[in-house]
């Protein structure tokens, strides 16, 4: 019974890792590059969710939907003012560039709401699902997140792969100079993969500030790292490799918490990515590159 | 003079020199500054760290600049070197009471302990490429840094213990001491690491990466970050050579670690110190600097190490600009429009217009 | 070489850079020693930015209050007090480039560091320095193992042991399990000597389930374990953002058993937006409780609420305006004067904290042995309607 109950608190806390890994891949597929600041995109969507709810009394949706316009606004921003004027430049300066975003957006946070952490009001607001008489407790934030991360990746795939925007990003990801000359406007595309990724950032803050409420500046820094392992575990760039990957790393997380050591669990995803890597060197699902001379 | 000259001296020599020079001229000015009484505590603390920032750029200029492979795992060399010759110093304090040879021998169990993880971790993961060996060696430096954070290692008479949960439950005699004490870290290491020490440690560092550069095995390096095709069609081997700038690099790392470590009273291992946070500032120390350009790396190693103690002024928005900063520099240094803008106003030309002689000089 | 512009201007930069460094500070160090007496300069360093930033800004915060309360006074044997903080990141490295910069700027007195780790590396400069040092809540035992360091938070051992020496003798539970964070020296130090003394009163530990820094978010794994196994107690030796989030986690879980936990669980009650009914019943060993009665306490709350933000009130704070008054009661003792060097006001207070009773916000009749230990007596509190009741 603890087994199943750690299995869905696995999943549950993986669905989140993939809703953040999504945008991870998508802005690398795109853009090619490592962008670190994505998981400090998703504090700030939970910091706007937080002061609208709590500060100005609006409905929790309602400031949900305002995140994710604030956020897109911001990936944008970011877009625009840090990493557009680096394109053509090495991936390295955009990585260091990025870091920085990362730093400036924490510190931002830290001036603006203070250092104490702030507790997160749900936004799921039902009672936890209780199963096989009070053996196995499910919570309701542990059901959304599933289901928002499913239907999530299910609207991503679509957008890709049926929409024009969404083949533009295909083709720009594929080559870029191609895609230019057969009309694709390469400028817009990247921004719009920026914007999308970080909306779903806001998203992403939300549910994890949900299922495990505090807030502070630091909130984004670690899960973001963890997404960013399952988003390369999965194969960087493959929308249903980062969720395979968000889940998986979810699902080894908790486990060997439970059945091998609370210390060690970080230790242990690491090595499992080591280890596929080194068996699959692009991922679960990523795509296999072939070297020109 | 300086025309004559060039023709002497190889050009990469020449800047070599310079490099040299630079640390040498750097170090006078301090010993001066300290024996005039006129150096702040402030740096007189920094300078360990500045030689120990200085190494570690250098050393991951190496992989990064030359061998052409992202590491986001230095940290980890580091946090091997510092720990193992941590252990070796506190151990050995007592038979050997002399730090000037107690201390040597630290750095090179440091150096070596982080040479043979550099191999261990080398042989799988410089199979990979681009980011996927950068996320690879994140996992391990995270690993390492894991698992020295938490173990608990001490001895006694019946061997060596070691725990992942506590103290206690190391089970030691009454004669048993605690080598590693978990999260606390080590304690009680020697403070041999000077200023002198560090300026000598990074000139070695210096002397032994710029040669590797020069050497056959260096150009072979060069030859696979250019082309891996074509360099091992004409029969480098790609492991070897890898491993060897790999490990080397690992070295230097380690002995970065000793001179943190007997730096400090306590060592223990957080994601502040040997975290991935920190093998990313070793890595913005090397892009600031120029990928590749060994010299540069030290200037931005001790810049970026100064900058936030000298923005202290600056309170609550210390580290909000010092965000700025590195955000701008990146731009000012990277972004193409600002190289062209940078390669089309040379100083040359700025004083070309007023003086014939300068031009002569700039070169 | 092609001596490009922007070569030139990088050297440039790093070159002024280098010297902003050397005459900023140098100017600001000459001035250590010309002190004209009529101050005495207070320094402490803690985290102001980054993971533990909490905790530095409670202790600037709770300093500043009782420097400005000082001074408005008349100060301490005729001297104002000025007091300086700089960011240490909860860093060893930064913790002594923190303790320099305040040096360099005069500094007489240091009430600092904020956290365990930073402060183990800056105790060797003090020494050298031979410079007074009171920590306000730095709590591993080594961290006074000079004879110039006190502490106003009590060790880690201690508290450990009193922890469990007052569950054992109250009978709150026999079956315990403890959630401590292995990768905190706080943490793992109250928890090993929670062990031992556990084994020795009988309790029953039959759980003990870590965490690190790294993964303090998801506890669902280390709570249907213990819930699997009955405990009757969770021991929570942790700092109270961690275990906000196992309240709620527990209660998602469906766990019933009583919560147990030391000063760094105080706060819990102040983080904004923190639905207090989770915290119903939570026990806790602390020095010091906001809605304490007593005059000292009672002031305290009001001017610190009036002058910072509310939700930044823990025991950090509270230790830390306790150090301020702690070193004034030395200080008058003593006969310090501002135009004392360094190492003789280190001297003068080193004597006179063995003499001293100081009634502070986190315990009465506070006295200090030789060693730097406090000596004074934990409150056990229940918090009930959101509110610390005194248990006996």
């Amino acid at each position: 019974m603890t087994f199943i109950t750690n299995l869905i608190n696995g999943v549950s806390l993986g669905s989140i890792y993939a809703v953040i890994a999504l945008g991870y891949t998508m802005v690398y597929g795109i853009a090619k590059m490592l962008n670190f600041a994505h998981g400090d995109v998703i504090m700030v969507g939970a910091y706007i969710v937080f002061a609208l709810t709590s500060y100005a009394g609006v409905n929790p949706y309602l400031a949900l939907v305002i995140s994710m316009a604030a956020c897109t606004l911001l990936g944008m921003a970011i877009e625009r003012f840090a990493y557009k004027p680096l394109r053509g430049a090495s991936p390295l300066a955009v990585l260091i560039t990025a870091i920085g975003v990362s730093y400036f957006l924490q510190n931002m946070a830290l001036l603006i709401f203070g250092s104490q952490a702030k507790s997160f009001t749900s936004i799921v607001n039902l009672p936890a699902l209780t199963l096989a008489g009070g053996k196995i407790t499910i919570s309701a934030e542990t059901i959304v997140t599933i289901i928002v991360s499913l239907i999530i990746m299910v609207s991503l795939t679509l957008f890709v792969n049926k929409t024009k925007p969404g083949r533009a990003m295909l083709a720009v990801s594929e080559d870029k100079g191609a895609a230019q000359l057969m009309g694709v406007n390469v400028n817009a595309t990247i921004s719009l993969t920026f914007a999308i990724g970080s909306g779903l950032a806001a998203v992403a803050g939300v549910l994890l500030c949900s299922a495990y409420p505090t807030l502070s500046s630091q909130t984004g820094a670690m899960p973001g790292i963890k997404a960013f392992v399952a988003a390369v575990l999965g194969g960087i760039g493959s929308i249903p490799g980062a969720v395979i990957g968000g889940v998986l790393i979810g699902v080894i997380e908790i486990l060997s918490r439970s059945y091998i050591s609370s210390q060690m669990a970080d230790a242990i995803v690491f090595a499992v990515l080591i280890i596929v890597l080194l068996v699959k060197p692009t991922g679960i699902l990523g795509k296999k590159y072939i070297e020109k001379v | 003079m300086a025309s004559t000259k060039s023709k002497l001296i190889k050009k990469s020599t020449r800047s070599d020199l310079i490099t040299y020079a630079m640390v040498l001229v750097a170090f006078a000015v301090v010993e001066i500054l300290k024996s005039t009484g006129n150096i702040t505590s402030l740096l007189r603390g920094l300078l360990v760290p500045l030689c120990m920032y200085s190494i570690l750029a250098v050393s991951l200029n190496l992989v990064v600049g030359y061998l052409g492979e992202l590491s986001l795992g230095h940290a980890g060399f580091m946090c091997v070197g510092a720990y193992a010759s941590s252990i070796f110093s506190v151990v050995t304090q007592n038979t050997l009471t002399s730090a000037w040879i107690r201390f040597p021998l630290a750095i090179l169990v440091g150096g070596l302990c982080a040479a043979i993880f550099g191999v261990l971790i080398g042989i799988p993961v410089l199979r990979l490429k681009g980011d996927y060996l950068a996320i690879v060696t994140l996992a391990f430096g995270e690993i390492i840094k894991n698992i020295l954070g938490t173990i608990y290692v001490g001895y006694d008479s019946h061997g060596i213990h070691a725990s992942f949960t506590s103290q206690s439950s190391l089970n030691l005699e009454a004669d048993g001491t605690v080598l590693i004490n978990g999260p606390l870290g080590i304690t009680g290491t020697p403070n041999d690491s000077t200023f002198v020490i560090g300026i000598v440690l990074l000139l070695i560092t210096l002397f032994v990466i710029l040669n590797f550069i020069h050497s056959r095995a260096g150009r072979a390096v060069m030859s696979l970050r250019d082309n891996r095709i074509a360099a091992e069609s004409v029969g480098i081997s790609v492991t070897k050579y890898k491993l060897i700038a790999f490990s080397l690099s690992a070295f230097f790392a380690g002995i970065a670690g000793v001179l943190y470590s007997h730096n400090l009273n306590v060592l223990a291992a957080t994601s502040k110190n040997f975290g991935y946070n920190m093998s990313i500032m070793i890595l913005v120390f090397v892009v600031l600097g120029g990928i590749g350009n060994i010299r540069g790396s030290i200037i931005a190693a001790c810049v970026l190490t100064a900058l936030p103690e000298v923005l202290r002024g600056l309170r609550d928005y210390r580290m909000l600009i010092y965000a700025i900063v590195l955000i701008v520099m990146m731009i000012m240094t990277s972004s193409p429009k600002a190289i062209a803008f940078w390669e089309t106003h040379s100083i040359k030309k700025l004083f070309k217009k007023k003086n014939g002689k300068t031009e002569k000089e700039a070169q | 070489m092609k001596m490009s512009l922007k070569k030139v201007l990088a050297a440039v930069l790093a070159l002024t850079f280098l010297a902003a460094c050397f005459t900023a500070c140098g100017s600001k160090g000459t001035g250590s020693s010309s002190s004209d007496g009529k101050t005495l300069k207070i320094g402490s360093s803690g985290p102001l930015t980054g993971d533990a930033a909490a905790y530095g800004i409670a202790v600037k915060n709770g300093i500043q209050l009782a420097v400005d309360e000082i001074n408005a006074a008349g100060g301490v044997n005729g001297m104002k007090l000025e007091f300086q903080m700089e960011d240490d990141e909860a860093d060893a490295e930064k913790s002594v480039n923190a303790y320099n910069t305040l040096k360099d700027n005069g500094m007489q007195v240091f009430i600092g560091t904020v956290t365990t780790g930073a402060c183990l590396s800056v105790i060797s400069q003090t020494k050298a320095d031979n410079m007074f040092q009171i920590t306000p809540s730095a709590s591993a035992a080594k961290v006074i193992a000079n004879d110039n360091c006190f502490q106003v938070c009590f060790t880690d051992p201690n508290q450990g042991t009193a922890s469990a020496d007052y569950i054992a003798s109250k009978g709150l539970a026999t079956k315990v399990a403890v959630i401590y964070n292995s990768s905190d020296a706080y943490s793992s130090g109250i928890y090993d000597n929670f062990k031992a003394e556990a084994a020795v009163k009988g309790l029953d530990l039959v759980d003990s389930e870590a965490f690190t820094s790294d993964s303090k978010q998801d506890f669902s794994s280390q709570l249907s374990k213990i819930k699997a196994l009955g405990a009757e107690l969770i021991f929570l030796p942790i700092y109270y953002q961690e275990a906000s989030l196992i309240l709620s986690q527990a209660k998602n879980a469906g766990i019933t058993a009583k919560f147990f936990g030391c000063d760094g669980l105080d706060g819990l009650l102040n983080i904004e937006n923190f639905d207090k009914s989770l915290a119903e019943n939570v026990m806790l060993l602390t020095p010091f409780a906001a809605n304490a009665t007593d005059e000292t306490t009672k002031k305290f709350v009001a001017a610190y609420n009036a002058k910072f933000d509310p939700s930044t009130l823990n025991q950090f704070a509270a230790d830390a305006y306790d150090a301020v008054y702690i070193v004034k009661a030395a200080a008058e003792k003593a006969g310090v004067t501002g135009d004392m060097s360094v190492s003789a006001i280190c001297d003068a207070l080193k004597g006179a904290m063995t003499e001293i009773t100081v009634d502070g916000v986190t315990g009465s009749g506070m006295t200090w042995k030789a060693t730097g230990e406090v000596n004074k007596e934990p409150k056990a509190v229940k918090i009930e309607n959101g509110e610390y009741q005194p248990m006996d």
